[in-house]
């Protein structure tokens, strides 16, 4: 394939289909995430934009394909018209959890303009239990107020041990969660200790603080056997349900998807590396499916997610593919 | 229409066959007994799950970046062979399923392609196959492309379901 050709394509199809919809309200300057001091949660939001890369799945070795999409990734993000005020990463980094893949993962990200926080993965996660990663990223679950909104990222993808029973190695280990419908890892989740912490974090917050949170996987059970879902979902889901706004983000899914269940918004973003099939359930939101993927264009069905935040704290959430992949359901933008 | 059908068909069967066709019950034989039929199921589930470790990466040659049929077709998912063979785009041309497995293996996997005829090929239709068992027979039918597949448990062969959707494998 002509990758250059393919490229060039790529980068005027991004300036046709990047941004259908921007709210010209959002603040051009990037004024700092972490503004905890003169945050005022629940009193007043400021516009303002983020955005959301996920799931490139890097390989080991040099000048792979999926190396290409994330850099593709990073610039279609770096030239959005409104400068987002932070870029969240939705995990799986790495495709086999190793050192160098997330390594490598870090670098081409370093190439963003904006602030960068990231969660993590399956696929980053089990080689080492997550070692690599918190020495490259930090803390796997974390939450920051910006500009009146309170942001919580949990780390969705931890599993009972299976491994110990079976005198797994680290490498059996991460295999066994690499594949999408592997049944030895079983369903996953936050787990008791951020669940605790989820309770203490919200504990003092105004039930007006829009709240959005990123997990890697969705906090609804769309489909289990490929682990779209969190098994403490549920739980989450309660102690968030005071919110009057809450927006959950989760990646994995590789595709567009839309639900409302209660107070919460979810929104599935699409990936870096490639399309998965919608599975055998039916969609409350049929029009979020995304069109097929052309498999004869490399980079149809991916792409990168924006999130306008709105002066009171909805929100306008636009998918910003590679190609043309978005039905008139998912070009209007997402509210949330 | 249906004579020259006919026709066509009388001389298309070489003789020999015609003979043994003629000759009715002399050549048929005691339907397959239950022993029989599980001797055939357990070969056929062996290259179910062979076909299972190939889509999964089991075999190098598949691949030179490190991709399998699985990172993109989970459980076998809008690989579609029930809707085979068909038109595709890319090629221009009606192919069979084995050969969109091809462009597969050739294109994003820059794999080396199978054989057609192969004992992996046979493999991997059969894995896809029993996943896709009980949907329609639709050849050519494009808008059936993203018809999903409902697995209740196991990758087509038999195992115990964990009653979560994963089989214990």
């Amino acid at each position: 394939m002509d990758h250059k050709k393919d490229r060039r394509e790529f980068l005027q199809l991004t300036g046709k289909a990047g941004l259908s919809t921007i709210v010209g309200s959002a603040a051009g300057i990037n004024l700092g995430v972490f503004d905890l001091a003169h945050a005022q949660p629940g009193k007043k939001v400021s516009p303002f934009r983020f955005a959301m890369i996920t799931d490139s799945h890097l390989y080991s070795g040099e000048d792979h394909k999926f190396d290409r999409q994330l850099e593709d990734a990073v610039e279609q993000v770096n030239n959005m018209a409104i400068k987002p005020d932070f870029v969240l990463y939705g995990g799986d980094i790495a495709q086999n959890g190793t050192e160098d893949q997330l390594a490598k993962g870090k670098k081409l990200l370093a190439a963003l303009d904006t602030k960068l926080v990231v969660i993590p993965g399956e696929h980053d996660w089990y080689v080492d239990m997550g070692d690599a990663w918190k020495g490259m990223f930090g803390r796997d679950y974390w939450s920051f107020d910006h500009k009146g909104v309170h942001f919580i990222g949990m780390n969705s993808i931890l599993v009972p041990d299976f491994w110990t029973a079976k005198q797994m190695s680290p490498r059996q280990r991460m295999e066994a969660m690499e594949m999408l419908e592997g049944p030895i890892g079983g369903l996953w989740g936050v787990g008791a200790e951020q669940l605790d912490w989820l309770k203490k974090d919200v504990a003092k917050l105004s039930s007006d603080t829009p709240i959005v949170t990123f997990t890697h996987s969705p906090l609804w059970d769309y489909y289990p056997r490929w682990n779209f879902q969190t098994v403490d979902g549920p739980q989450i889901r309660e102690i968030l349900s005071r919110f009057e706004n809450f927006t959950s983000i989760h990646g994995h899914v590789h595709q567009t998807l839309y639900n409302k269940i209660g107070n919460m918004t979810s929104i599935g973003a699409m990936s870096t590396s490639w399309p998965w099939p919608y599975p055998p359930v039916k969609l409350a939101y049929p029009g979020s499916q995304m069109n097929r993927a052309d498999p004869g264009n490399e980079v149809d069905g991916m792409g990168t997610l924006a999130v306008n935040v709105k002066a009171g704290g909805s929100k306008l959430v636009e998918y910003q593919p590679f190609a043309d992949s978005l039905t008139p359901f998912l070009k209007k933008g997402l509210k949330a | 229409m249906r004579a020259t059908f006919k026709r066509t068909l009388a001389l298309a069967i070489p003789a020999a066959v015609m003979a043994a066709l003629a000759s009715g019950a002399a050549q048929a034989r005691e339907p397959f007994g239950k022993a029989e039929l599980d001797e055939q199921n357990a070969k056929l589930l062996e290259l179910v799950e062979l076909g299972y470790n190939l889509w999964h990466g089991s075999n190098p040659d598949m691949t030179s970046n490190g991709l399998a049929c699985g990172n993109c077709h989970p459980d076998a998912g809008a690989s579609n062979p029930q809707t085979f063979p068909k038109y595709i785009q890319n090629m221009n041309r009606v192919v069979q399923w084995g050969e969109m497995v091809n462009w597969c293996i050739q294109n994003p996997q820059a794999g080396k392609a199978l054989g057609l005829e192969s004992k992996d090929m046979t493999a991997m239709y059969a894995y896809a196959m029993n996943l896709h068992r009980g949907l329609p027979i639709q050849p050519g039918l494009a808008a059936q492309q993203t018809k999903p597949i409902p697995v209740k448990y196991g990758k087509g062969f038999p195992s115990k379901p964990s009653g979560i959707g994963f089989d214990t494998k």
